[in-house]
């Protein structure tokens, strides 16, 4: 590229010139609030990971004592870990698999299938306080539909839900399935769709049934879209605190405590800004590790065609 | 074509980027006041207009953020050095914070040859090291308020100042009665750590920046936790996973008794009758905090909601004249007429609060009393890590009400944690 826009004698280079600074003009706008929004603010967050900063006049630099106060000395920090993975465990497989199944049915020939689709995808479109608000009442201990529902099936004592520690983190597990799966049911449908029917005669012809139809042709031929998938929902679990914000804040304890929730408080309730960068910097090499991963696991397992 | 427009439309965004909105130009002087809930408070709109009244080249803009999140917008907006010449604060651990980052102004030259009299000594909470920092606005004071109507029903003496914590928590099981819709607690418990904590730091036994002290509150949570198992309190997950709010249960009647802040006086006379709202009218009066020495109406212990000048403020002679203004005496009685008790505690105030049984029968006489108690006791002293030691501690109340660990457990490992934000280790 440098050659040609250099270049100046090989014919049409000046038109190449122009048509590129063109396109650049096109992504420039963008590309100011990327850098000024995202970009800097990630750069100057490593730089404040170093340092002892309340929001006040002065900072100061303190090296690595942050990292070494995370690892060694924070009370919280690995309860913390362990609910962040525990929340992604519980999330991804069950929301992948809902949204693949719900994306098969939502593919065959059936009556109101936009309606059952809009259903769906319904929670997703919904505000999340709004989705939480419902939620949190349909599983209140004492009121709840759900546990009025358990009591008359015979279940004694049933569940507390988010009002107990065991119980929290399944309740906002919940939710998350049920806010995130419409979503990926759309994306999966898209790729069901792109799916060639010739391979569901072929495989027919060869006498498969529709189990081994699934197994064989359909499943192969959507592991990038499932790649994508729990890609997306492992970043987007990892960084998620909103939920946890709207319905249990963190409580009760530190059950429902997830690292982003955890970078919060440090950040704008315990004024401590370098010690939240050094968090969130522990989060983003968390999240470029398991991203990393995924696209050498893409590359192994993809490669069909 | 297409290229002109490109280059146009990128011209046009680089401006807008780099647009400084001009500031209207008026005459006289501005001055910038950061609060929450002006919108619909209405006797900030009260004061706001007779200071006006009272001080014609002085103009008031308002910079209104959402309540819920003030304590952490306010921090992070002075970060940004934001010139709000006046600033309200919900209490006194984002002051600190606020002070901690040189974001306030020290009054201690304005305030010279100022009458600090009628505040009786609330405002030495707000001074740091022989500086002051702030005026008090507001205080309040934590009682126990009751349903005189439920009482009467069940044939059940009043509570009285000075019961014992334990005559408390009896009269609490006496008064829980019926079963499903018909349903009365003997009591509410909020969700809190002040609905408990409130207790042992009327007595001054327990103090939340001082680990040692937090044993303390053992007896209060065994006490509670029985109230709760034996359904003499609404549960408390229930309550919090259904965000309820502690003033509907009381308005319903669905409780005898409620530990609350003096602010819940303005609330009843509001909203107690309210036809609109399906609210009947009951009788209703007030005791102050139980506690086993005896102690009545001469310890209140509360909270300060403080008013300061910021340290970037552009016009602080103004900003002190508006401090004085709504702290002081005219501001006082705007306030009192609602129902809400002012810092400054002139007789003009006291004389309000005794007159609203006049206007409103089921409210109870001689209110004045339960405000003026002679030994003000902040809930929560300033300290430069309160913030991070208030979470620490509203975490363990969760972990305790909700039975995720047992009291002793859940005290022992708190303390550390406390003591890890930044809390003392006692002396």
């Amino acid at each position: 590229m440098t050659t040609e826009l250099t270049g100046r004698k090989r014919p049409g280079a000046k038109l190449h010139l122009k048509r590129t600074l063109v396109a650049y003009t096109f992504i420039l706008p963008n590309f100011i609030g990327y850098m000024v929004l995202t970009f800097v603010p990630i750069v100057l967050s490593f730089v404040y990971s170093l340092s002892e900063w309340n929001l006040g006049v002065s900072k100061s630099f303190v090296g690595i004592t942050n990292f070494r106060y995370m690892l060694f000395e924070d009370l919280d920090f690995w309860q913390v870990v362990w609910n962040t993975f525990y929340y992604t465990i519980g999330t991804v497989p069950i929301c992948l698999i809902l949204s693949l199944l719900l994306a098969i049915l939502m593919n065959q020939r059936m009556k109101g299938k936009v309606f059952f689709r809009s259903v769906f995808f319904f929670p997703y479109v919904a505000s999340l306080v709004a989705v939480a608000v419902v939620w949190m009442a349909l599983f209140n201990p004492d009121k709840g539909p759900v546990n009025e529902a358990l009591r008359s099936i015979g279940v004694k004592d049933p569940p507390g839900w988010a009002g107990t520690a065991e119980w929290a983190m399944p309740t906002v597990i919940g939710l998350t399935i049920w806010k995130q799966t419409g979503y990926y049911m759309v994306v999966y449908l898209a790729a069901l769709q792109g799916v060639p029917t010739e391979l569901y005669e072929a495989a027919r012809m060869d006498g498969a049934n529709a189990f081994q139809r699934f197994l064989h042709v359909t499943w192969p031929m959507v592991t990038p879209t499932t790649f994508f998938v729990s890609m997306m929902l492992i970043i987007g679990t990892f960084k998620s605190y909103d939920i946890m914000y709207v319905t249990t804040q963190g409580g009760p304890g530190t059950a429902t405590k997830v690292l982003a929730y955890h970078i919060y408080n440090n950040a704008f309730v315990y004024m401590k800004f370098g010690y939240a960068s050094a968090l969130s910097v522990f989060l983003f090499f968390v999240v470029l590790l398991i991203t990393l991963i995924q696209f050498r696991g893409e590359k192994r397992f993809t490669n069909y065609l | 074509m297409n290229r002109r427009l490109a280059f146009v439309l990128t011209v046009v965004m680089l401006l807008s980027c780099f647009a400084v909105s001009v500031p209207a130009m008026a005459e006289g002087t501005t001055i910038r006041v950061a609060l929450w809930d002006y919108s619909n408070t209405e006797y900030y709109k009260t004061m706001i207009n007779g200071f006006k009244e009272a001080n014609p080249g002085i103009d008031v803009e308002i910079i209104e953020f959402s309540a819920a999140e003030y304590s952490d917008t306010i921090v992070v907006k002075m970060a940004a050095e934001e010139d709000y010449d006046v600033i309200f604060m919900k209490g006194l651990p984002e002051m600190a914070a606020l002070i901690n980052g040189g974001r306030l102004m020290s009054l201690n030259e304005l305030a010279e040859g100022y009458d600090f009299a009628p505040y009786g000594g609330t405002e030495k909470s707000l001074e740091v090291n022989g500086e002051l920092y702030g005026l008090p606005f507001r205080k309040d004071n934590n009682l126990i308020f009751y349903n005189k109507d439920l009482f009467d029903a069940a044939g059940v003496e009043y509570p009285t100042d000075g019961m014992t914590f334990d005559e408390y928590i009896d009269l609490a099981k006496e008064m829980t009665s019926g079963e499903g819709a018909d349903k009365v607690y003997g009591t509410h418990v909020h969700t809190w750590a002040s609905n408990v904590y409130m207790y042992p730091r009327f007595v001054e036994e327990y103090v939340y920046n001082d680990a040692s002290t937090w044993d303390a509150l053992i007896p209060y949570y065994e006490a509670i936790l029985e109230l709760q198992e034996e359904g003499c309190i609404q549960n408390y997950g229930s309550l919090k996973s259904g965000n309820i709010h502690y003033s509907g249960v009381f308005y319903k009647q669905e409780a005898a008794m409620m530990q609350i802040g003096t602010w819940y006086i303005n609330m009843l006379l509001e909203n107690v009758p309210n036809e609109d709202e399906g609210i009947a009218s009951f009788n209703w009066g007030v005791c102050s905090v139980p506690n086993n020495y005896g102690i009545t109406t001469e310890n209140v212990v509360g909270g300060i909601t403080p008013v300061a000048i910021g340290a970037y403020a552009k016009h602080p002679d103004e900003a002190w004249a508006f401090l004085t203004y709504i702290t002081g005496a005219e501001g006082a009685q705007v306030l009192a007429r609602t129902g809400i008790v002012p810092a400054w505690a002139g007789q003009e105030v006291l004389d309000i609060f005794d007159s609203f049984h006049d206007e409103h029968p089921n409210a109870p006489e001689g209110l004045s009393k339960y405000i003026s108690g002679s030994n003000f006791i902040v809930e929560q002293p300033m300290d430069e890590n309160g913030k991070a030691i208030v979470a620490v501690g509203d975490e363990m109340h969760s972990a305790i009400m909700t039975g995720s660990m047992s009291i002793e457990e859940a005290i022992a490992e708190y303390k550390e944690k406390a003591i890890a934000a930044g809390a003392s280790q006692g002396e």
